[in-house]
């Protein structure tokens, strides 16, 4: 196993306090990213409630160079009425990198923008090295998924122990909707035939995690990206809901960080059992 | 209700007390005799309608010679053709769980799907065994028990990132016959066991406890049950305590008064003070600490047969205490106990109590 040294116990700062809030231009789109630490880059791509820096971002960035995008129409960025689609967010994602001068990378992308990281794979091929799917929503069932109306239901929702979290405030509600319109307009239907006829062409590693109390997305559709993936390793978050990275943040960087680093080889167990040499 | 006949395969040589329980008097002769014997019990149970047999594990004692239940199980297979085999149980967080789930799976192919999973956290002292600590034991218990449901339902390979147990790729063969799986009974004496069995929808298990103990659990279980919205059913409940069946009570009481052991029992736990005091400390109990010690203390015969730890006397009497504890614990199923080896006089008791009580347990 790839060392994963500091927990996020063991912080005292608020997650992502060290990463550094940027923007970039592309395709005359202003795009805000937060960076932080160094060597190979992740991109790390946010869910449905927009850029949540958390522990596992922390360690993350302990090893690698993390660039956590923020999907226009996210946060205070306009919506960008040009993008249609995630294959469309994910060629302007592209071009945002090229503008960094970052040719490869590794993905990991959580949730609602799990489409988004997928087209970022199969249109570039020989720019994305790896690709992590955390509580991925590319692949929907029909059945109806739980609501939430108040703070507390989303956060049960959200979380497996939300009584246990320090949580954000939510956004304004003008935020709130903006970024609701935004998902609506580029989630697409909850099984896309063009999207998986290409996700079965896809020729990288792709590790799928799900969070064993999600009920947005859970475990028990996991199978279907096994099924449609060549290369796909599922991976079971315990005692994680939807928000995965903010409920075992520990468990998920040291697993995401083990599979980045030695892509299909992070099978095999290296550490020493000798307990007294 | 259901009958279950339990047999540990207690070593019957002599043998010295507490626990870990040294080997200086073991007999090999003695140990296969033992081990035939449980064999002889477990298929005349089968034979004479019992509905389960069970097996269990225990370590380091003569008190059980199956400290891995599933390899007696897998001689059951071939033993006993038509009762369920009831492993009750795996003690599971100082196991492997995938190699639980494998086991269990193996037994229900070959079983044809007639294996009973019990799911158990043991008794204090196992925990010494394979040098596992303690205090863990409940958080270990609930991930492996999930981590085995998901490795007996999900046909594709997948890895798990837990807190207690990381794999990289889990895709089990042979798959269990019973689906979703085998039925999943534990250990519910402590109030922490019962919210959780509730919560999860799991059967209760009751040993090495009494009547009065198992209600006030069995009744914070179901006020739990009713919480997360179902009502458990008889068949939810197995409760475990020793017996003696003989055509008379004065019969029956004359083989275990003459043949017990004297003084009071003393269970593996409560053998080895020292362990237990540490073990103890680690809160392994959790918040019932008075009753889950108190429920591991010995006590006389007539003591035992008031609390209905031990049924004793003729095939009408015992029946009128299984009623008992069916009234007051609602219990569905009874693991009756093999305490004492008293050779033709045990296989006259398992008889018993298969062909004239056990038919009109089926009418309860």
């Amino acid at each position: 196993m790839v060392a994963v040294t500091q927990s996020a116990q063991e912080q005292t700062a608020e997650p992502g306090a060290a990463f550094v809030e940027r923007t970039v231009e592309a395709d005359g789109c202003r795009i805000r990213y937060c960076e932080a630490g160094q060597g190979d880059v992740l991109l790390a791509f946010h869910g449905g409630g927009g850029v949540r820096l958390t522990g596992a971002h922390d360690l993350l960035a302990e090893r690698y160079r993390v660039l956590a995008f923020e999907v226009p129409g996210f946060g205070d960025s306009p919506i960008n009425e040009r993008l249609t689609s995630q294959r469309d967010v994910a060629a302007l994602m592209h071009k945002a990198l090229a503008s960094l001068g970052i040719a490869r990378y590794g993905v990991m992308a959580h949730a609602f923008t799990s489409k988004l990281g997928l087209w970022l794979a199969i249109d570039q091929p020989d720019a994305v090295e790896a690709l992590v799917l955390v509580a991925p929503s590319a692949i929907k069932l029909d059945t109806p998924r739980p609501k939430a109306t108040t703070e507390a239901e989303k956060l049960a929702l959200l979380h497996a122990h939300p009584e246990r979290l320090k949580h954000p405030p939510p956004p304004s509600p003008e935020v709130d909707a903006k970024q609701r319109a935004t998902v609506e307009r580029l989630n697409g239907p909850t099984r896309e035939p063009e999207l998986e006829a290409a996700m079965a062409g896809l020729k990288l590693p792709v590790m799928a995690a799900f969070g064993t109390r999600d009920r947005l997305n859970p475990p028990e559709i996991a199978h279907l990206y096994k099924e449609i993936l060549p290369s796909c390793h599922l991976m079971m978050v315990y005692d994680a809901a939807h928000a995965v990275d903010v409920d075992r943040p520990e468990a998920l960087a040291a697993v995401v960080t083990d599979f980045l680093t030695l892509r299909d080889r992070f099978l095999v167990n290296y550490e020493s059992s000798v307990i007294h040499p | 209700m259901k009958a279950a006949l339990f047999s540990s395969a207690r070593y019957t040589g002599p043998a010295p007390g507490g626990w870990p329980v040294p080997a200086t008097d073991y007999s090999n002769e003695i140990a296969q005799q033992t081990m035939q014997r449980a064999l002889d019990q477990f298929r005349l149970a089968d034979e004479v309608g019992f509905d389960w047999v069970t097996v269990a594990e225990h370590h380091f004692a003569p008190f059980s010679l199956t400290p891995n239940p599933m390899v007696m199980a897998g001689a059951l297979t071939q033993v006993v053709r038509r009762a369920k085999i009831a492993l009750l149980g795996a003690t599971v967080p100082i196991l492997n769980p995938i190699r639980v789930a494998e086991e269990f799976a193996m037994l229900d192919a070959m079983t044809g799907g007639r294996v009973v999973a019990g799911m158990l956290r043991g008794t204090p002292n196992e925990y010494v065994t394979y040098n596992v600590n303690p205090a863990e034991s409940r958080e270990r218990f609930e991930e492996a028990l999930r981590l085995i449901q998901m490795a007996w339902t999900e046909k594709q390979p997948f890895g798990w990132q837990g807190r207690h147990y990381q794999y990289r790729a889990i895709s089990i063969w042979p798959r269990p016959v019973q689906k979703p799986h085998p039925p999943i009974y534990m250990s519910g004496s402590s109030p922490e066991s019962g919210e959780f069995a509730a919560k999860n929808r799991i059967g209760l298990g009751f040993a090495v406890t009494s009547l009065p103990l198992a209600v006030k659990a069995a009744k914070h279980y179901r006020e739990q049950a009713a919480i997360a919205g179902w009502t458990p059913t008889p068949d939810e409940f197995i409760y475990r305590c020793t017996f003696h069946c003989a055509e008379t009570d004065e019969q029956a009481w004359e083989d275990v008064t003459a043949n017990a052991p004297k003084g009071p029992r003393v269970g593996h736990t409560m053998s080895n003070q020292a362990l237990e005091q540490a073990i103890a400390g680690t809160g392994y109990y959790g918040r019932d600490i008075d009753n889950q010690r108190e429920r591991l203390m010995p006590g006389d015969l007539q003591e035992r047969i008031d609390t209905a730890q031990m049924l004793l006397g003729s095939p009408e009497t015992i029946l009128k205490q299984v009623k008992k504890i069916r009234d007051e614990l609602g219990a569905g199923i009874i693991d009756f106990t093999l305490g004492l080896q008293l050779g033709a006089k045990t296989m006259k008791s398992i008889e018993l109590l298969g062909t004239k009580v056990v038919p009109r347990m089926h009418e309860l």
